[in-house]
């Protein structure tokens, strides 16, 4: 029997989502693991199997880039989901939209007035020497100020079950299309689970996200031209571009389908050019104009930032918004808030050592054996060095690398990421997991209901990253205030 | 609706293809019916299926002679080759990932169903024990794709330029079905007179096409008959001039289309004025070929008007 599993299962020295200390459900997921429970093994492998077959059928992938060629893999699922309170989650979500306003309110400033570097709450030098600062950026203002329209942010959660802001990713933040599908997956094979519960729908999103990038149209007309602009088949997220495209009714385009011509951007179609208004894309700043930035770039399309200076034409996320995207400037988003908002915090951060400031960089260096050390500016878990489990070499590594560019690191304590009981060969296990909600802002904001989570598949490990064998679960945020099971005909 | 003249041409490919993977099965099943059909000693040979999707040179290329097993490991499971089921239902899922915003949600999902399908059972149906079930169940899942295809996409230019593909390529795989009656008769060695009927009337199977044969014509299988069947006939699906039409009204909603009906317009007239009664086989071999060389210059003017805009 299969709740065997369920009573040997004990999360031990970390917060789990679902099971509390004592080895009982937690109130909120009381009566999915009761009924989690009631499957035998065989009826546990026939609806992975399910998932399985669902998502090869769905298609739903994301493309690996290997030695031998791109792979396309399938989406590793775990069915059991991941379940929140309403209430929780809405403490959350009012702290990320605040976040994503101080953050927008940060790059007008930076490219605009620059207030917050006279005042001394940032300092100058470490926003303006930044790769990801674009001087073709400065002394333009989007439409509301919105500079970073689509922002996902990376949620943990400590031993206390408390909610921390590992990181904003302010450029082309990815993974929404897997939460939509991850929500349907259950649906299909885990249809009773939804009996009891009131479950807060998540397949709005494309819905949002249409009407934030319509928000920020040049042109105000009923139904603006919008695009979602791919580098192509090859990148990793396509998927995800094409599913937002067909979401929105959007036209998917390469850059390759647009072009300039006096000071407005078409798009090449059968019956001739359409004007854009609001281009989605989905492509690095550095690639999106090779007049403005790297000249040798197939994917961009030349002109395009004249275009968006000129206010023809919208682009989201704003180039140069990745000027936030940085890991040092995350450690003064607190201040950021409390500087242009005037409100207090309602999100936590991760306590950040930056190594840029000696007395900080002393601390890391000291203490290398207890920390995770991140490149400032990378993501997808690439380049990171979690100080307990590396060896010796690996952390003299990486000392000689902090003494060198001080200002490309920080260092975090590490933190007992959260886990959730998770198939692993028929048994259920803990394992760690992250969570990627999407916060949208144009002329409102909205945050989607839950995010994506992540999960590391192998044992102990807090490497979440799909690219390095990460899975990912269905998260559900449950309304309360609904506790009785809705009653069945017999 | 707008539509990008990339993802028109993407959709144009997408459905010549999936035409292509469907016409060959249903050749190369008909022409197995035929060929079990007829008494040992008297088979007609395999290679003319080779010749008439004029890919002679690409299979001496790969393989020393012509035989069965090659014949259907290059028709069904080469990966590599134009007008082989596996690389056709290939380039249908490589056009439809990247079109796929266009389309019902449902195109990807028996898409992929179908490319792993016949990804997965390609090597193993080339014998005759899989061949059919193989060569059915691709049938099937093209005829899925255009069922749903019918009956959910609105009638704008996605479902315009899939219409065009699938006519041009269908119109094609009919006159390439003449030509391996044509072909067979002309290189005829069998003598057996109860050869021809079940020749044509295989043929006329794999367009579907044998009842509708008979209550518009007759019982009789007759070549110049079928022939001129198979060009002509109005109401037929499948029928060159069917295609046509199919071609002609929907360029006309296009702009600038006049020179592509001007060209439709004169195939129209050659079909029109086909008769295979003033023919022999070799001629009607001949006008085949002419007449496929004007259905690619159909396909150039489409896809350099409407897709490749500068």
């Amino acid at each position: 029997m299969n709740s065997a599993h369920w009573d040997a299962y004990r999360p031990t020295g970390y917060y789990d989502e679902l099971m509390g200390d004592s080895g009982h459900p937690r109130t909120v997921a009381r009566r999915a693991v009761n009924l989690l429970r009631q499957l035998d093994d065989g009826e546990v492998e026939a609806r992975r199997a399910a998932a399985e077959l669902v998502i090869r059928e769905m298609g739903i992938s994301f493309t690996v880039y290997s030695e031998g060629g791109n792979i396309d893999r399938a989406w590793p699922f775990d069915t059991i989901p991941r379940i929140i309170s309403s209430k929780q989650w809405n403490l959350v979500s009012a702290g990320l939209v605040q976040r994503s306003r101080a953050l927008n309110r940060f790059i007008d400033d930076v490219y605009n007035r620059q207030r917050i570097f006279a005042e001394g709450v940032v300092p100058a030098e470490i926003v303006l020497e930044s790769s990801n600062y674009k001087p073709q950026c400065a002394g333009f203002s989007p439409r509301f100020g919105v500079w970073a329209h689509i922002c996902g942010s990376d949620l943990v959660r400590d031993g206390n079950g408390h909610f921390y802001v590992l990181e904003d990713n302010l450029r082309v933040p990815s993974g929404v299309a897997y939460m939509l599908e991850n929500r349907e997956i259950t649906k299909r094979v885990l249809p009773e689970l939804f009996e009891n519960y009131s479950i807060l729908p998540v397949d709005d999103y494309p819905n949002r996200l249409y009407s934030t990038l319509a928000s920020i149209s040049p042109r105000q007309v009923k139904r603006p031209t919008v695009v979602v602009l791919t580098p192509g088949i090859y990148n990793s997220a396509y998927f995800e571009h094409a599913f937002l495209a067909q979401g929105m009714g959007a036209q998917l385009v390469e850059g390759s389908d647009l072009f300039v011509k006096d000071e407005l951007v078409y798009m090449r179609t059968v019956e001739g050019p359409v004007r854009v208004d609001v281009i989605y894309r989905r492509i690095d700043d550095e690639f999106i104009d090779p007049d403005a930035f790297r000249a040798d770039s197939q994917l961009g399309v030349p002109g395009l930032m004249a275009v968006w200076r000129a206010g023809n034409v919208a682009i989201a996320n704003a180039p140069g918004s990745g000027v936030a995207d940085d890991k040092v400037i995350y450690s003064y988003v607190p201040d950021m808030i409390r500087y242009y908002l005037k409100e207090e915090p309602l999100s936590r951060n991760v306590p950040t050592y930056r190594c840029m400031i000696e007395r900080e960089r002393e601390y890391v260096l000291n203490n290398l054996d207890k920390l995770v050390v991140k490149p400032a500016n990378e993501s997808g878990g690439y380049g990171l060095m979690i100080g307990p489990h590396a060896s010796a070499a690996t952390r003299a590594q990486f000392a000689r690398l902090i003494e060198k560019h001080p200002r490309n690191y920080i260092a975090q304590p590490t933190l007992t990421l959260s886990t959730a009981p998770t198939y692993i060969d028929n048994r259920v296990e803990p394992r760690h997991l992250d969570l990627r909600p999407f916060i949208l802002q144009g002329r409102d904001s909205w945050v989607t209901p839950g995010g994506l989570t992540r999960v590391a598949m192998k044992k102990g490990s807090l490497v979440v990253n799909s690219s390095q064998g990460g899975g990912s679960k269905d998260t559900w945020i449950v309304a309360q205030g609904n506790p009785k099971p809705r009653r069945t005909r017999s | 609706m707008t539509m990008l003249s990339r993802v028109a041409e993407r959709l144009f490919w997408c459905a010549r293809y999936l035409e292509r993977a469907e016409g060959v099965a249903r050749l190369c099943a008909a022409y197995n019916h035929l060929v079990l059909d007829i008494p040992k000693g008297h088979e007609p040979g395999w290679q003319i299926l080779i010749h008439t999707l004029d890919v002679g040179d690409d299979y001496l290329n790969l393989h020393r002679s012509y035989n069965e097993r090659g014949i259907f490991r290059f028709l069904i499971a080469n990966p590599k080759q134009g007008s082989s089921i596996h690389f056709a239902i290939s380039a249908v899922r490589e056009n439809i990932r990247t079109t796929r915003d266009v389309l019902p949600e449902e195109a990807w999902e028996y898409i992929n169903e179908l490319y792993l399908y016949s990804q997965e059972m390609a090597e193993r149906s080339i014998g005759r024990r899989n061949r059919f079930e193989y060569l059915e169940r691709v049938i099937t899942g093209c005829q899925m794709f255009n069922g749903l295809v019918l009956s959910t996409l609105p009638r704008d230019h996605a479902y315009r330029f899939i219409k065009l593909g699938s006519l041009l390529e269908r119109a094609d795989m009919a006159t390439r079905v003449i030509d391996v009656g044509a072909a067979q008769i002309v290189n005829r060695e069998m003598d057996d007179p109860t050869v021809e009927p079940l020749l044509w009337s295989n043929l006329l199977k794999s367009l579907s096409a044998i009842g509708a044969y008979r209550q518009a014509v007759g019982p009789l299988v007759n070549a110049n008959e079928v022939i001129d069947f198979v060009f002509r006939e109005l109401t037929l699906p499948r029928s060159v001039r069917f295609c046509l039409n199919g071609i002609h009204e929907e360029l006309l909603a296009l702009p600038d289309h006049h020179p592509t009906t001007h060209l439709i317009n004169r195939l129209i007239v050659q079909v029109q004025e086909f008769n295979a009664e003033q023919m022999n086989f070799e001629q009607v071999h001949e006008f085949i070929d002419e007449f496929q060389l004007q259905l690619t210059e159909v396909s150039h003017r489409i896809l350099h008007t409407w897709c490749r805009i500068t």
